[in-house]
């Protein structure tokens, strides 16, 4: 949990918006630093956190929860977060062994046209599942969901409107019916103004979850190049604040990422620069 | 032009409300709910960017009879088997259907939030026959939509502007909470008229124009700062009184010529220096015939 972003998007693991979808976006450059601070920061809210983790395995993940100060096996053990493993999964749909219970929720794999509506089923159960507890067990906060990251799912070979759809049914499960919060990251490779045919996929589909989400943070490297100090530039956009005036918000910093967080400035207020 | 298309659109009429990432539509979209609802029409909103909820958001529909939301937001594509409306039902039939159930006397206005996300599911040539058939039907009176400009191919959305009577893409302003619109109408004659304005949404979601955009805009309101005098602030004089500025003036370069001097430098008349040469036997020495005796 970096607390230096949660002065910046003005919340705590105590207080903060629910019912909101925030979209985690990269050109060129590495935000899964931001996913490893929303999964720190709701863990230490006491949410039930579903983590649908596709780039990275299990032991990753929790080496960095680790270092921030959580323990995602605990967290699994007490009930507390689901974890879905992406890249075991995969594993197991393409190399069926006898004694794997497969979950059905990467069925996409062997047919891609058919779309994400399992894996839309395999969130659904993890978070309207936890309605049914055992004596004893822990009284959890509202169901937050992260994925980690939806551009996997395009080079898959999953078209962008299946994951724009899916997309939208987890809002709409996860947002609105549950009033639980939502985190997305999708990565970008090529420059904004690049007309070339081959990433289309992937700007189509910022595009779309750029329109659908609340809170948008637009990580890019420094417009001016390398730099030892600083790490890259973020851009925090809100859109459609409840009961604000309706107009957007944009705001620009830029950050260090170091071993146990990362710190975030004003443009040009690096305390290497000052 | 975007005040009068507040006020009413004619019948048969077809709005699109082009936006982007940098700027949504939607809040100009409430601003003509809000309009239609204050000029006693009826209106059906079909839903499926935004939850029931955050579209009502805002609104203050003093009269729940006129105004009636159908949340094909929650599932589209009928993956819960419940289906309100999905995806698939954007056709003339089960449209009209829709509003007829309602059973209001005047014919209503349809609002589709948003377009974009029945271009994805069905193909623009059928949407384009759904939309057009909808203005001709009767079934309702206008057809108001709101289209994400930037997801989709420019031959798409161009083919869905094409049908439509009145065109406002929405673009972010230079200040905080202002915005560009640039306004198409195109009437029953065939005239286009084209209008770019700015305005800003209050909470209320009336439409304020604060002026209209013009090209000029552009120019710098740089005021010309007072240029900083280098010969100021000096420990010595670098500043010429009046007779010194006098004579240096008056002076005349040495390599500036006027055309007199060049004429007289190319051209020497008599007076100038000339030079007289009697030849003398010692100068006629010739190195192939030194005795000078040979008969040449």
């Amino acid at each position: 949990m970096f607390t230096e972003l949660n002065s910046i998007l003005n919340t705590s693991p105590d207080s903060f918006t629910q019912g909101e979808f925030i979209l985690v976006s990269d050109r060129q450059s590495d935000a899964s630093f931001l996913i490893h601070h929303f999964l720190s920061f709701y863990l230490r809210a006491r949410c039930k956190v579903c983590f649908l983790g596709l780039a990275q395995s299990f032991c990753h993940y929790g080496a960095v929860s680790q270092r921030l100060g959580v323990s995602l096996t605990q967290a699994k053990e007490k009930g507390q977060l689901v974890f879905f493993e992406g890249l075991k999964e995969c594993l197991s749909v393409l190399l069926p062994k006898e004694n794997n219970v497969e979950s059905g929720a990467m069925n996409f794999l062997r047919d891609p046209p058919v779309g994400l509506r399992s894996l839309y089923e395999f969130v659904r159960s993890s978070m309207i599942g936890s309605g049914s507890m055992e004596e004893g067990a822990e009284q959890w906060g509202p169901n937050v969901l992260l994925v980690d990251d939806l551009s996997v799912l395009l080079s898959l070979g999953v078209d962008v409107g299946a994951v724009l759809d899916f997309s939208h049914y987890c809002r709409a499960l996860v947002c609105s019916q549950m009033q639980g919060n939502m985190v997305m990251l999708v990565r970008c490779n090529k420059e904004e103004d690049d007309d070339d045919d081959g990433d289309e996929g992937s700007e189509v589909l910022l595009k779309g979850l750029t329109h659908q989400c609340n809170l948008n943070l637009h990580v890019q490297g420094l417009p001016t190049g390398y730099c030892k100090d600083i790490h890259g530039q973020m851009e925090v956009c809100w859109k459609r604040r409840q009961g604000d005036a309706p107009h957007m918000q944009k705001n620009l910093f830029q950050y260090k990422v170091h071993d146990k967080g990362a710190s975030f400035f004003a443009r040009g207020t690096s305390s290497a620069v000052l | 032009m975007l005040s009068e298309l507040l006020q009413g659109i004619e019948s048969g009429g077809f709005l699109i409300i082009r936006d982007s990432c940098s700027y949504s539509g939607r809040d100009l979209l409430k601003s003509f709910i809000t309009a239609a609802l204050n000029r006693e029409e009826v209106i059906h909103v079909l839903c499926f960017d935004v939850s029931e909820e955050e579209l009502k958001d805002g609104l203050k529909p003093s009269d729940t009879q006129r105004f009636h939301i159908h949340n094909a937001y929650s599932d589209p594509l009928g993956w819960t088997g419940h289906p309100n409306f999905t995806a698939q039902q954007f056709s003339l039939e089960d449209l009209t259907n829709l509003v007829k159930q309602t059973s209001q006397p005047k014919p209503a206005v349809l609002v589709i939030d948003s377009l974009s996300w029945i271009l994805r599911h069905k193909t623009p040539p059928a949407v384009c026959q759904t939309l057009q058939q909808l203005r001709k039907g009767g079934a309702v009176r206008a057809v108001i939509g709101l289209l994400h400009t930037d997801m989709h191919q420019r031959g798409t959305v161009g083919s869905v502007c094409h049908l439509a009577t009145s065109l406002i893409s929405v673009a972010p302003g230079v200040k905080g909470k202002e915005a560009v619109a640039r306004v198409t109408k195109r009437s029953k004659s065939g005239k286009v008229m084209q209008d770019e304005e700015i305005f800003c949404i209050a909470e209320d979601f009336t439409v304020t124009i604060l002026s209209k955009a013009s090209h000029a805009e552009h120019k710098t309101n740089s005021t010309e700062e007072e240029q900083a005098d280098p010969t100021a602030n000096l420990t010595f004089n670098l500043r010429l009184s009046d007779s010194e500025l006098e004579a240096k003036q008056k002076l005349t370069l040495p390599f500036v010529f006027s055309k007199e001097k060049k004429t007289a430098l190319l051209y020497p008349g008599p007076g100038s220096g000339r030079i007289l040469y009697e030849p003398d036997a010692n100068d006629d020495y010739d190195q192939e015939d030194p005795d000078d005796d040979l008969d040449v």
